[in-house]
């Protein structure tokens, strides 16, 4: 029985489509204006990003970032959200916010945690009083927020578990639990509710449960349940598997990608949206995101390369002093990181922006239909010599029509 | 405006002399008002401070922050926090050409005023000794000596716009035998002459950049520094620019000759009455170590100066806080500034229940935000002070300040950050947390080498104990845990992927 359809509030205004390959490029209309798709969602975990002001975070460019239910629950907590009157006033955020359900940290961060019809059973981290999280009280929890996309609370195990009779129950469960996620959602006019296509690494289980997802019609749909560990041939193959059965006019959003390649593989596949902590975790130990690689700015050998993070990088640590940037060198970031807060800020706009810069690029390709050549570039760039390319990306790139091995660019 | 690669601006800039002008002095002992300016900086207003930057940087302030979110007109950047590669290797810091480099290294603005000394500020005691042509300091890696040579040597690469000449203070030392202050006015004499030469060395108006000098006055009686303050006075008054100033109440000791001058205070203040304190002697600029100290210690400062007037119906016997504890939950659901009125960025974009909940919830933006306000705090107060001395009325408001608020700045409560490695104080000795115990034990007794293991966990990520994870990256940076009685650090693998991308991590790695 799927309920009535909820209304939405968002518009998704597709703009161009590849003609080779799955990608789309699109506007996303939000409760807090509009957003470009395809898109990485920085992880602002407890309303912060990692040192970041909202101020810095929005000169980076981003106008959409996540934050996450089960921590705000915890902290401020509900009262608290409440009386602030929600989480874009509690950290001054003009622009959008998404939230996830809270039962992916559950499962995760809670060894004690056990999953029933009912909710998610766990033990409090701050007392170890028994708590019991449900599809209503996360939705409870995501109103109070005020988030512009909610998800849904949904059974979340490992791709990588052999029993297929659990992944069954937990893809089932999940349908279960977004009929009454739909049914608590007070704000459908003015928060968006995003179901989660579940099923594990079995494309059987993945397309039932992107058709009885489909048929209940929110707004957005998630791919979940991915990015824990699973072969890259087997992430490819779900990810491909359901972006095909999905209405086009939809925003699809894979939830915990963030490497660079593995998000214009997924652009490639027809995915929209990405989140990922790795890009500012991975800043705070020196690493800096480039189109050549990832630079461990912690090794000794960049004490002494008063080069910028990333030549011709736009962001104000990278930009020229006579640009009215900061001239910030790769020496300056060995010299201060891991030994003064301000080092690890800097090194995190860099990356960013590295990851919202990648996505305007890749954006601009499909609107002007060359996101092939954009993706040879992108490997050419990244690995010295093409025996290197990861062969999940040259298998799943094949797979929508464009060969990274050959020479021919087009 | 054109300006090519930055280069061709600073070669344009007019000799750099630094004029001290002093708008208002009673007596000698008075509080007084002055402008320090240097050509291409924002003219610096006195009585006022200087940013204390740590490598380079004001703590939790990164340079964009710096330029959008603090008044200050200028920065006090120690020696010490670049060579750590030094005798071994030439320091980094050493390589780059072209002017200003230490400016260019460190981001700082164009216009803002570069003060340049050996030591931070407060100096942590060494254990090695001066000697004769060394003085000690303390890198990131352990204890060093550096010449007067190295010292000159380093202000020419590195182009500051003053030099604050090094001094013979046994710093930490509780008394100082007669004899020892004989050798501290010789070497400081000694060493003072050097940078005077070096910097004479540097043709007047050319090419090259030439510094400016602040001259130290010793922590010790004036008939025991007697034979080097009449030194200044016959032969180098018309070289030095300046004084820095060890013990505010020595100020009656400097010959009159060298009143002109502008005087740094490197006597540390513990409260902002001991700044007044100063102030009322004549003392012109400062830094003022206690801003970050309050701000690690999770205190936003709450004073103004004068001070506000008591409404009638209101009088408390009590005085006032100098400073809000944000650790405390009391304010978790307040949507007002941390201090009504203030301008900062913190108090006009956020609210005391976002602070709060930032420092509950340990994210780093906690410490960005109450260092931004705890700074604007610090620059009304000069400006306050500034109107007052104008105005006439110093002694009268500064009585009602000690009256208005309480003598010390808030006891710390919350779990500041583990005190940082070479950052920490003599002061914190005694008071020291049992977590900071072991540290500080290793650190006082053979050196630093075991304190260096932590730093180098702190670069490290932990792989296979997610659960601890998130805890260990986010606290350890701020300096929340020390990384040594962390569960699950043990078999750390140092995270090295300076080519190509790591493999892909398990689901927390990503969506937690
Ligand atoms: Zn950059
Ligand atoms: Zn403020």
């Amino acid at each position: 029985m799927a309920p009535v359809p909820m209304p939405s509030a968002l518009t998704f205004e597709l703009l161009g489509k590849c003609s080779v390959t799955k990608a789309r490029a699109a506007t996303l209309h939000l409760p807090h204006g509009p957003v470009p798709l395809p898109i990485f969602m920085p992880v602002a975990t407890q309303a912060s990003l990692k040192g970041l002001t909202p101020d810095q975070l929005e000169e980076s460019g981003c106008r959409l970032c996540l934050n996450n239910t089960y921590h705000l629950g915890l902290k401020p907590g509900q009262a608290t959200l409440d009386a602030i009157g929600g989480a874009h006033k509690l950290q001054s955020w003009p622009h959008n916010i998404l939230t996830d359900s809270g039962g992916f940290q559950m499962v995760s961060l809670l060894k004690l945690a056990k999953v029933t019809e009912e909710g998610v059973r766990f033990l409090s981290p701050h007392d170890g009083a028994p708590m019991l999280l449900t599809p209503e009280h996360s939705i409870s929890l995501q109103n109070t927020i005020g988030s512009d996309i909610m998800m849904q609370l949904d059974d979340v195990i490992a791709t990588t578990s052999p029993d297929l009779a659990r992944m069954k129950e937990a893809m089932e469960r999940s349908v279960r639990w977004l009929d009454r996620c739909m049914q608590a959602h007070k704000n459908p006019e003015r928060q968006n509710l995003f179901c989660i296509i579940q099923g594990g690494l079995d494309l059987d289980l993945r397309r039932e449960c992107t058709a009885q997802m489909v048929e209940r019609d929110t707004p957005g749909i998630a791919i979940g349940g991915l990015s824990g560990g699973e072969a890259k041939d087997a992430y490819c193959k779900v990810v491909d598997t359901c972006t095909g059965l999905l209405p086009e006019k939809k925003p699809r959003y894979v939830m915990g990608v963030g490497y660079p390649e593995d998000l214009v593989v997924s652009i490639a596949l027809g995915a929209d949206m990405f989140d990922c902590v790795w890009p500012t975790r991975t800043a705070r130990f020196g690493n800096a995101i480039t189109t050549r690689g990832v630079l461990n700015l912690r090794n000794a050998a960049f004490s002494e390369d008063f080069s910028p993070i990333e030549e011709g990088c736009r962001c104000v640590c990278c930009r020229k002093r006579d640009e009215g940037g900061l001239g910030i060198t790769r020496a300056y970031i060995y010299h201060v990181t891991a030994k003064e807060t301000a080092g690890a800020h800097l090194l995190t706009m860099h990356n960013v922006q590295y990851q919202l810069d990648l996505m305007k690029r890749a954006r601009e390709a499909i609107i002007e239909d060359r996101y092939p050549a954009f993706l040879h570039d992108f490997f050419a760039k990244l690995y010295s010599d093409k025996g290197k390319y990861p062969e999940w990306a040259v298998t799943a790139l094949r797979g929508v029509g464009v060969d990274l091995l050959s020479d021919d660019a087009s | 405006m054109f300006e090519g690669d930055g280069t061709s601006k600073f070669s344009q800039l007019p000799p750099e002399m630094l004029d001290f002008t002093i708008l208002k002095s009673t007596s000698a002992l008075a509080p007084r008002l002055g402008r320090l300016s240097l050509p291409g900086r924002t003219p610096l207003l006195t009585p006022g401070f200087l940013g204390s930057t740590s490598r380079g940087v004001i703590p939790h302030i990164s340079q964009d922050n710096f330029r959008k979110y603090t008044k200050l007109g200028g920065v006090y950047v120690a020696l010490e926090d670049f060579i750590e590669k030094h005798p071994q290797k030439t320091p980094p810091i050493f390589s780059p050409d072209g002017p200003e480099s230490l400016r260019r290294f460190i981001a700082l603005p164009e216009n803002t005023l570069l003060v340049f000394g050996a030591r931070r500020q407060p100096p942590i005691p060494t254990p090695v000794a001066n000697t004769n042509t060394e003085a000690a300091i303390l890198t990131s890696v352990g204890f060093k000596s550096i010449s007067s040579e190295y010292y000159a040597a380093a202000a020419r690469k590195l182009q500051p716009d003053i030099v604050v000449g090094l001094a013979d203070i046994p710093f930490g030392q509780e008394t100082v035998g007669t004899k020892r202050k004989d050798k501290m006015s010789d070497r400081t004499e000694n060493w003072t002459r050097d940078i005077i030469a070096k910097r004479n060395d540097i043709e007047k108006g050319g090419e090259e950049k030439r510094w400016n000098i602040f001259a130290p006055l010793l922590p010790i009686d004036r008939d025991l520094q007697s034979w080097y303050l009449e030194h200044l006075v016959d032969e180098m008054a018309d070289k030095i620019q300046g004084m820095a100033i060890y013990d505010a109440y020595l100020l009656d000791d400097l010959p009159e000759e060298l009143h002109h001058l502008p005087r740094l205070s490197f006597h540390v203040p513990a409260s902002p009455h001991e700044l007044l304190r100063q102030i009322s002697l004549g003392m012109d600029l400062f830094t003022v170590p206690f801003i970050s100290d309050a701000t690690d210690a999770g205190i936003a400062l709450d004073f103004t100066f004068p001070a506000p007037t008591k409404p009638k119906d209101m009088q408390r016997s009590s005085r006032h806080s100098l400073g809000i504890d944000m650790w405390q939950s009391a304010y978790s659901s307040s949507v007002t500034p941390l201090t009504e009125g203030c301008e900062c960025y913190a108090c006009t974009k956020h609210h005391r229940a976002y602070v709060q909940h930032l420092f509950s919830a340990k994210e780093m933006l906690g410490w960005v935000l109450i260092q931004l306000h705890n700074h604007a705090i610090l620059s009304s107060f000069f400006s306050g002070v500034r109107s007052s001395i104008e105005s006439g009325t110093f002694e009268e408001d500064m009585a009602a300040f000690e009256a208005f608020y309480d003598p010390n700045l808030p006891e710390k409560t919350g779990q500041g950050p583990r005190v940082r490695g070479y950052q920490f104080k003599a002061e914190d000795h005694g008071k020291a947390e049992k977590k900071n115990a072991k540290a500080f034990r290793k650190f006082d007794g053979e050196g630093t080498e075991e304190k260096v293991k932590v730093y180098a966990a702190h670069g490290q990520q932990p792989s296979k104990k997610k659960a601890v994870e998130d805890r260990i990256d986010d606290e350890a940076l701020i300096g929340l845990v020390d990384l040594a009685n962390v569960e699950g650090v043990e078999g750390l693998s140092i995270e090295d992927d300076s080519q190509g991308y790591r493999e892909p991590q398990a689901a927390i790695e990503h969506r937690s």
